[in-house]
C-alpha cells in the first residue's frame, strides 16, 4: 500500500494513485441522488445495451449457421447412410435395381468425390427441398438417374448443414465424381473448362485420366454452352435440362450424353448466383461381391 | 436492462450469478433451437438449387 509515514486515517491518495487500488466503496459517502437527466441517461444506456445484445445475437447466428446446423445434418446424414447401407445389404443381388422412383427425401444413392478425400461421401436424397438438402445433396426430381442418358442434377449446400459442396469450386476438368447405386458404380468426370476447350485433344485431353472426357460441343452443337464449370443466375433452371441450357430439348434421348450436373450457391455465403459443375459419364462398373469403393478407386487410377 | 435484471434477481450474489448464467443459457437455447431454425429459410444465403 502507500508508503507514506503519515497517519493512515488522513492519508490522501498519492500522485501514483492511478496505479494503487481505489478506495473501498464503503469508505465513500453515499452516492448523491440521481440528477434530473437520469431518464435520458437510462434511455441512452438501454439503447447501448440493446445494440450490444443485437451484436451478440448476430454472432450467435453465425455460430448457428456454421456449426450447429452441421451437427444436426451430420446426425441426419449418418442415419440416412446407415439406412441405405441396410437396404442394399438386405436386397438380393439381382434385385438391387430398386429406387427407380424413390420417395421424397429418401436416400437412393451415394456420391463420392475422391478429390475431396477418400472419406468424402454423402447419400443422395430425392428432391431439392429444404428437408432433403438438410440430410445431404439432393437429386432434382424429373432429371435423369445415374447412368441414364440425359442430365442427372444434384444440388447441395455450400455453407452449413454439412456443407457437402463447400469445395465445389476446387474441382478441375477430369476430376471424377462417383455415384454408387445398389448394383453399380458410375464414374463421371468434370468436363473441360471454358478456356480448355480449344486444343483439348493435344493438351490436357491427352492425359490418361481424361481418356473419355472431351468437349461435348465438338460432337454436338447443342452442347455449345456446356462446360466443366459455369456461374449462372438462380433462374437458370435449364442448367439441369437433359441438354444443359436448352429449355426446349433439341436432341432425342438416344443421342444425348449422360451428364451429371452439380449445383450450389455462389459466391460462398450468398445465393446471388449458382455454381454449376458439369460432368460426363466415363465408366460404369457392376458391383461385384466383396469389392467396394476402395477397389473402384484403384481401378480408375485415383487411389 | 442488464442492471435492472441483476437488481431483480433474488438471493445473495453467488446465487444471482448462477441465476444469471441459467438465464443466458435459456436465451441461447431459445435462439438456437427455436428462433434461428424459424428465421433461416427466410434469409438469402441457403438456396442452392436452380429453378
Amino acid at each position: 500500500m502507500s508508503t507514506s509515514d503519515e497517519d493512515p486515517q488522513t492519508t490522501q491518495i498519492p500522485a501514483v494513485g492511478a496505479e494503487s487500488p481505489p478506495a473501498r466503496t464503503a469508505d465513500r459517502p453515499p452516492a448523491p441522488p440521481r440528477p434530473r437527466g437520469g431518464k435520458v441517461r437510462a434511455a441512452v444506456r438501454g439503447f447501448g445495451e440493446l445494440l450490444i445484445t443485437l451484436g451478440l445475437v448476430l454472432l450467435l447466428f453465425v455460430v448457428y449457421e456454421l456449426y450447429v446446423t452441421n451437427w444436426k445434418s451430420g446426425r441426419l446424414q449418418n442415419e440416412a447412410s446407415a439406412q441405405l447401407e441396410q437396404e442394399w445389404r438386405d436386397a438380393p443381388q439381382d434385385q438391387r435395381q430398386l429406387h427407380i422412383d424413390p420417395a421424397d427425401g429418401q436416400a437412393f444413392a451415394r456420391m463420392y468425390i475422391p478429390t475431396f478425400g477418400v472419406d468424402w461421401s454423402f447419400t443422395v436424397q430425392e428432391g431439392v427441398g429444404p428437408e432433403a438438402l438438410e440430410i445431404g445433396p439432393g437429386h432434382y426430381k424429373d432429371t435423369a438417374m445415374s447412368g441414364q442418358p440425359g442430365n442427372m442434377g444434384i444440388a447441395g449446400h455450400r455453407v452449413g448443414k454439412g456443407a457437402p459442396f463447400n469445395d465445389l469450386d476446387l474441382l478441375n476438368s477430369c476430376d471424377p465424381v462417383v455415384i454408387e447405386t445398389g448394383d453399380s458404380f458410375y464414374v463421371y468426370r468434370v468436363l473441360p473448362m471454358t478456356g480448355e476447350v480449344d486444343g483439348w485433344a493435344d493438351g490436357k485431353g491427352a492425359r490418361q485420366r481424361c481418356a473419355n472426357v472431351a468437349p461435348l460441343q465438338h460432337k454436338q452443337h447443342a452442347y455449345d454452352e456446356t462446360f466443366g464449370r459455369r456461374i449462372v443466375l438462380p433462374s437458370r433452371g435449364d442448367a439441369v435440362s437433359p441438354v444443359p441450357y436448352k429449355a426446349r430439348n433439341p436432341l432425342p434421348k438416344a443421342s444425348q450424353a449422360s451428364l451429371l450436373t452439380l449445383t450450389t450457391c455462389h459466391p460462398q455465403f450468398s445465393d446471388a448466383e449458382r455454381m454449376i459443375i458439369h460432368g460426363v459419364l466415363t465408366n460404369q462398373y457392376k458391383k461385384a461381391q466383396g469389392t467396394g469403393y476402395d477397389d473402384l478407386l484403384a481401378e480408375i487410377g485415383e487411389a | 436492462m442488464y442492471g435492472w435484471i441483476w437488481r431483480h434477481l433474488p438471493g445473495p450474489v453467488a446465487l444471482r450469478v448462477v441465476e444469471a448464467l441459467v438465464l443466458v443459457a435459456a436465451v441461447v437455447a431459445l435462439l438456437m433451437f427455436v428462433v434461428f431454425p424459424w428465421l433461416e429459410p427466410m434469409l438469402p444465403f441457403n438456396d442452392v438449387s436452380v429453378q
